[in-house]
């Protein structure tokens, strides 16, 4: 029964909740592209030459943020870096991805940048505890950096603290590398099968908390993702 | 709340739902950065003040009518239309002042003036507005539509004008000291209600030997304060009509921050220029068609940026270039110019009265401009004006309060 709990993990729920998160972030995107522009300019002065450029780097670079509250700009920043290489890494696990060398066990900044990232919505969280903060927060915004805690938490016992262990990974590059491979060609193989070891059940709960992560994205305030930089344009005419 | 208003409100509020309202609503990831912008909380700190405490008023009510999922409404505390919570989107929708302060803070550039734009409709549709801004809104439309039987006395008042026009500048020869009806001419001038928005303006344009033509019409929008577009548009559309009727090629908006950022932003496409009227006297000094004697005004003088004026229409160094054609002792606010501090009496607030308030709110104002140690506090807002001196008296702050045209006038160097 856990063996097949763990299948419809590891498996056809993440063929759900990437095809849910596409759907969804589709339609929210066509809901926004489909309602009238608004009436007049929102831009604020000075204006700039080149908005589209200038919303693309403001968007990136949260100059506003660096002014306003500069440690909060450095979490910021390196949790957004931290993400944007955690995408590369996992498709680095891809056999056939190679951005690190092929035969090394590791991801793609060694399990550090997972610890950076989790430590950064650590920070975001508990940010949310004090005042002033408190009081605007709502309870959706403490439990999606809880469910992004938990994400990257049981990333980093995977690709970390894995390592730990006095026979070195127990779980190596190469064995995600052929479940990912797996996922990605429709094989429909059970991962448990070429997977083993004691941290599967991290391998599980990782994938599962991903899932979750996936499915309930395109309804949060995630979504500034692809709104942040239409929005920063808006802002510069 | 009966069920036919309900339904009401949230139809006003899907009408309201363009690209930018419904990205600002679902993308505020409630970082709290705008917290500290806004004048308000920072007088006195209270988060319902702040532009995302005011903000989620609105989104908690989007949550309920426009998102789906009753987990995700709980956990985002969604709230049904009441009128209990009708009375909290009141609270928070009149007293912001719309200076977008706070969109410079947030990493989106959320503007908190689309959010307030869908609070105040809501409280329009139910009635709950502040009824003197919607009087005085409908007062200056009563005016657009009778405006052919009240021209003769508003010439009779024109006229009334001439001699304090002559004391501060005196007329060429043979030319009308405060025309009207000018086809033509270079610029219309639109004025508010009162004798002090035209002498000054009347006598540097005299000065300067512009062909310009005075509106029947005043510029205050007090439909945009109410937050109605449909009579925003209305009393706009006067000033419009008359100056294509006239074939003007500029209008000259006077020192109102909000009838400028109507005019020229919020009002679409005209055949038209507008500028306002500190524009206006900086291409004056700079085209040497006027010349202004430093001596008339000594001590130390400051300025502040109206929000409507600077922030929201980039109108930051010609009031400078003309304040230091006037005085070598300016001395700058701080922080100034995009980061300038509200007033504090913009939205209508000094309109409606809400004097505690206003001085309540506007602490962080007083402060900046105590510390200017300036005599001379120079404005180029009407509304910034009368705030700024009931804060004078209200924190004894010491200083002359001045409209920079005014102070122009009393430059104007005699040839």
């Amino acid at each position: 029964m856990v063996n097949q709990i763990f299948y419809v993990i590891t498996v056809p729920m993440v063929y759900v909740a990437v095809a849910w998160c596409l759907v969804g972030i589709a339609v929210k995107v066509a809901r926004v592209a489909k309602a009238p522009a608004h009436p007049f300019t929102l831009k604020v002065f000075p204006d700039k030459d080149h908005p589209v450029p200038s919303a693309v780097w403001g968007a990136l670079s949260m100059p506003t943020v660096r002014r306003h509250n500069p440690t909060f700009w450095v979490f910021l920043i390196l949790f957004h870096l931290g993400v944007a290489v955690l995408i590369l890494a996992h498709l680095d696990l891809l056999p056939w991805f190679n951005i690190y060398p092929e035969d090394s066990p590791h991801m793609i900044g060694n399990g550090a940048v997972g610890v950076v990232v989790t430590a950064a919505i650590l920070y975001f969280l508990l940010r949310r505890f004090a005042s002033p903060l408190r009081e605007i927060s709502v309870p959706a915004d403490y439990l999606l950096l809880f469910l992004l805690f938990c994400v990257a938490m049981s990333g980093d016992i995977i690709s970390w603290a894995n390592s730990w262990s006095e026979n070195g990974f127990v779980l190596t590059k190469q064995d995600f590398g052929g479940y990912l491979d797996g996922l990605f060609h429709f094989s429909w193989a059970d991962p448990a099968e070429t997977i083993d070891g004691g941290h599967y059940v991290v391998l599980v709960t990782h994938v599962f908390l991903a899932n979750l992560f996936l499915m309930v994205l395109p309804f949060s305030k995630i979504m500034h993702t692809f709104f942040a930089i239409p929005l920063n344009k808006l802002r510069r005419g | 709340m009966d069920a036919k208003l309900k339904q009401e409100l949230i139809q006003t509020f899907s009408e309201r739902l363009s690209q930018a309202a419904k990205m600002y609503l679902e993308n505020c990831s409630r970082c709290g950065l705008c917290i500290e912008a806004c004048h308000a909380y920072a007088s006195s700190p209270e988060t319902r003040y702040t532009a995302v405490g005011r903000a989620q008023n609105i989104r908690r009510i989007y949550e309920e009518y426009f998102k789906k999922g009753k987990i995700a409404k709980k956990l985002n505390e969604a709230v049904e239309l009441s009128d209990h919570w009708m009375e909290k989107v009141y609270e928070t929708a009149y007293t912001c002042t719309g200076c977008r302060r706070c969109m410079t803070y947030c990493p989106f550039g959320i503007d908190t003036g689309v959010i307030q734009g869908i609070a105040k409709m809501l409280l329009i549709t139910a009635n709950m507005e502040p009824k003197t801004l919607t009087m005085l809104a409908d007062m200056s439309i009563a005016k657009g539509k009778t405006i052919e039987k009240t021209k003769a006395n508003f010439a009779i008042a024109a006229k009334n004008l001439e001699k304090e026009v002559l004391e501060r500048w005196r007329s060429e020869g043979g030319e009308e000291v405060v025309p009207l009806d000018v086809q033509d001419a270079d610029g219309l001038y639109v004025a508010l209600a009162g004798k002090h928005s035209i002498i000054p303006a009347a006598a540097i344009m005299n000065a300067a030997k512009e062909k310009w033509s005075l509106s029947y019409f005043e510029a205050v929008n007090f439909g945009a304060f109410v937050g109605n577009p449909a009579k925003t548009n209305e009393i706009a559309g006067r000033i419009i009509e008359e100056a294509k009727r006239l074939n003007i090629k500029e209008v000259v908006i006077c020192e109102c921050g909000t009838a400028y950022r109507v005019m020229k932003h919020m009002s679409g496409e005209k055949p038209f220029k507008v500028i306002t009227f500190a524009e206006l006297i900086a291409r004056y000094v700079e085209q040497g068609r006027i010349k202004l004697d430093k001596s008339k005004l000594p001590g130390k003088v400051t300025y502040h940026d109206p929000c409507q004026i600077a922030r929201q229409g980039g109108i930051y160094e010609q009031p400078r270039y003309v304040l230091n054609q006037l005085t070598d002792h300016f001395v700058e606010m701080t922080p100034n110019r995009q980061a300038n501090w509200c007033c504090g009496g913009g939205g209508g607030l000094v309109a409606m009265g809400e004097k505690d308030f206003r001085m309540k709110s506007a602490k962080v104002k007083a402060d900046q401009v105590k510390a200017t140690g300036a005599e001379v506090l120079c404005t180029a807002c009407e509304n910034c004006h009368t705030q700024l001196s009931d804060l004078n008296e209200h924190y004894g702050l010491g200083v002359k309060v001045e409209y920079l045209s005014d102070l122009t006038a009393k430059a104007l160097v005699q040839d």
